[in-house]
């Protein structure tokens, strides 16, 4: 009963720090819904110019994933036990580890103060906010695996690059890919976000028109978003299955 | 001992395996073209980052001595992922049991209950907290509807598959000697679920105080809009410590998530 009790007390202290409560959600509600009919009907005319808009967003997601996949590889070798030597792993596994608690809208608001808005500090704050997830998937997978093959490779005299390359990284590809392709969902979805806090693209037009108030343009960007990232998670999800039936036959 | 005199033609792989490398440097540098996005740029406007690291060195750790208004940013942000954490989770775990095949007989319901959960799941998190905003007004009560609305999506499909995924013995068992579907629900499924909801809903927790820290930057108060405005003001040393104070956070948070987790789901059961 105590952990009930006690679970109780800390909903009512956060509720009570949030300011929530029953009234404002039911008002909220109802202004919520009016808001909603309000962005109806989309803006047609509007499909045409926010394309340009969009396009920017999937390539920045798509820059950002694929250096994004080459450092962490980077890091994952540096922080994988079997391949590197102790102190810089431990090293490299506390960078990752330290990147994994940074979000990248924060990135992205320290690059945007040293290099102005723009693109660029969208590809390079998603860049390295790969660095925190790949990096330790990646050790991980290289840790796994098994230590009979690397050996096999070395015995037949093969030098260090060699062994990393065809021992190490080889039997790695399908999980590399596969990783990096749910990496590139997350960065279509993290790349409209950045986008409204200056990294320009689709997140930038929505940001904008709900601040205008120009609710039926904010409707039209909803939709494209929302296609969008449809699209990327049915694409993501075929090739992920692809690859794993493909690495499976191997 | 190579043959020099043996011209072939490079093999299928290898002409595949160049065709596909030339091809992604190729999609690649036209890219960076198309969005004027140059990766050199890093090495040589390196001086700017140079410069707002002088700007922000050293931290000015002295703003959670001074400032008691930070503090309450700190609780703002910690009860609206708590919030939304617990909320969302318990509206998950009802209508995962609307969704689970194993549970819920009408074929129409199921459907109904999965595509609004998929139709959450797609509508980013941004859209999510201006319509909110603006039902509701700025501040944590915003950043955590969004926050319940966000979990509900993501783990209202992960407990259907959990649900999905139990072993039918005991249930089966129950079936066969009588039991209704309620008390099938209660007595074998719920307890074999329990550990894994539990174990979840810390996770949830995990990944909702970083969420928590974003949202505050487009109105959802607590630390992130902290951080916002410290870097609109040019407070560059109060934005590090406010970083600095963060990275602490999340990960204690994450420590702390991990170490329940394996508590709850037994040694081992937690790679």
């Amino acid at each position: 009963m105590l952990p009930v009790i006690a679970l109780a007390i800390a909903v009512e202290g956060a509720a009570l720090v949030c300011g929530a409560n029953i009234r404002g959600l039911n008002s909220g509600l109802i202004r919520g819904f009016v808001f909603l009919g309000q962005m109806f009907p989309p803006d047609w005319s509007a499909f045409p110019e926010l394309l340009g808009p969009a396009f920017d967003t999937i390539i920045i997601a798509i820059l950002g994933t694929f250096f994004g996949t080459i450092i962490s590889l980077g890091f994952g070798l540096a922080a994988a036990s079997n391949v590197a030597p102790r102190w810089l792993r431990r090293l490299t596994r506390g960078m990752i580890r330290i990147e994994r608690a940074i979000p990248e809208i924060v990135i992205l608001l320290f690059l945007v103060a040293a290099f102005g808005l723009g693109p660029f500090g969208g590809v390079i704050s998603l860049t390295i906010g790969c660095i925190g997830m790949l990096g330790k998937l990646f050790a991980d997978a290289i840790e796994e695996i098994d230590p009979v093959s690397i050996e096999a490779i070395e015995a037949l005299g093969a030098s260090k690059f060699q062994v990393i390359y065809y021992g190490v990284l080889q039997p790695v590809i399908p999980a590399i890919i596969s990783f990096a392709l749910f990496r590139f969902e997350l960065n279509i979805r993290l790349s409209v976000i950045l986008g409204a806090v200056g990294a320009g693209g689709i997140g930038l037009e929505l940001y904008r028109a709900f601040s205008l108030l120009d609710y039926n343009r904010g409707c039209s960007a909803l939709i494209i978003t929302l296609a969008l990232v449809f699209i990327t998670e049915r694409l993501s999800e075929y090739l992920r299955s692809k690859v794993r039936l493909e690495g499976a036959l191997r | 001992m190579k043959q020099p005199s043996l011209y072939t033609l490079p093999s299928v792989r290898y002409r595949r395996k160049v065709t596909v490398f030339s091809l992604i440097v190729l999609l690649t540098v036209a890219t960076c073209i198309y969005l004027g996005f140059d990766p050199l740029m890093l090495f040589t406007e390196f001086h700017y980052v140079v410069d707002l690291a002088g700007n922000m060195l050293p931290p000015n750790f002295e703003l959670f001595r001074s400032n008691g208004h930070v503090w309450w940013a700190i609780l703002e942000t910690i009860s609206m992922a708590f919030l939304g954490t617990i909320y969302g989770g318990l509206i998950a775990f009802v209508l995962a049991f609307l969704a689970a095949s194993n549970t819920m007989p009408a074929w129409a319901v199921r459907q109904v209950v999965r595509f609004s959960l998929s139709l959450m799941r797609v509508i980013p998190s941004l859209v999510i907290i201006l319509v909110f905003v603006v039902a509701i007004g700025l501040g944590p009560f915003a950043g955590m509807l969004t926050l319940v609305w966000t979990t509900i999506g993501t783990f209202g499909q992960l407990f259907t598959q959990v649900i999905e995924n139990i072993e039918p013995g005991p249930s089966e068992a129950m079936y066969a000697i009588g039991a209704s579907r309620t008390q099938v629900i209660r007595y074998a499924i719920l307890p074999e679920i329990f550990p894994s909801f539990i174990a979840n809903l810390l996770y949830s927790f995990d990944i909702n105080m970083r969420a928590a820290l974003a949202l505050g930057i487009f109105g959802g108060g607590g630390i992130g809009f902290e951080l916002y405005m410290a870097m609109r003001v040019l407070r560059y040393k109060d934005a590090l410590a406010l970083v600095c104070f963060t990275i602490v956070l999340i990960t204690i948070v994450e420590k702390l998530s991990d170490h329940l987790r394996k508590k709850v789901l037994g040694a081992g059961a937690l790679k």
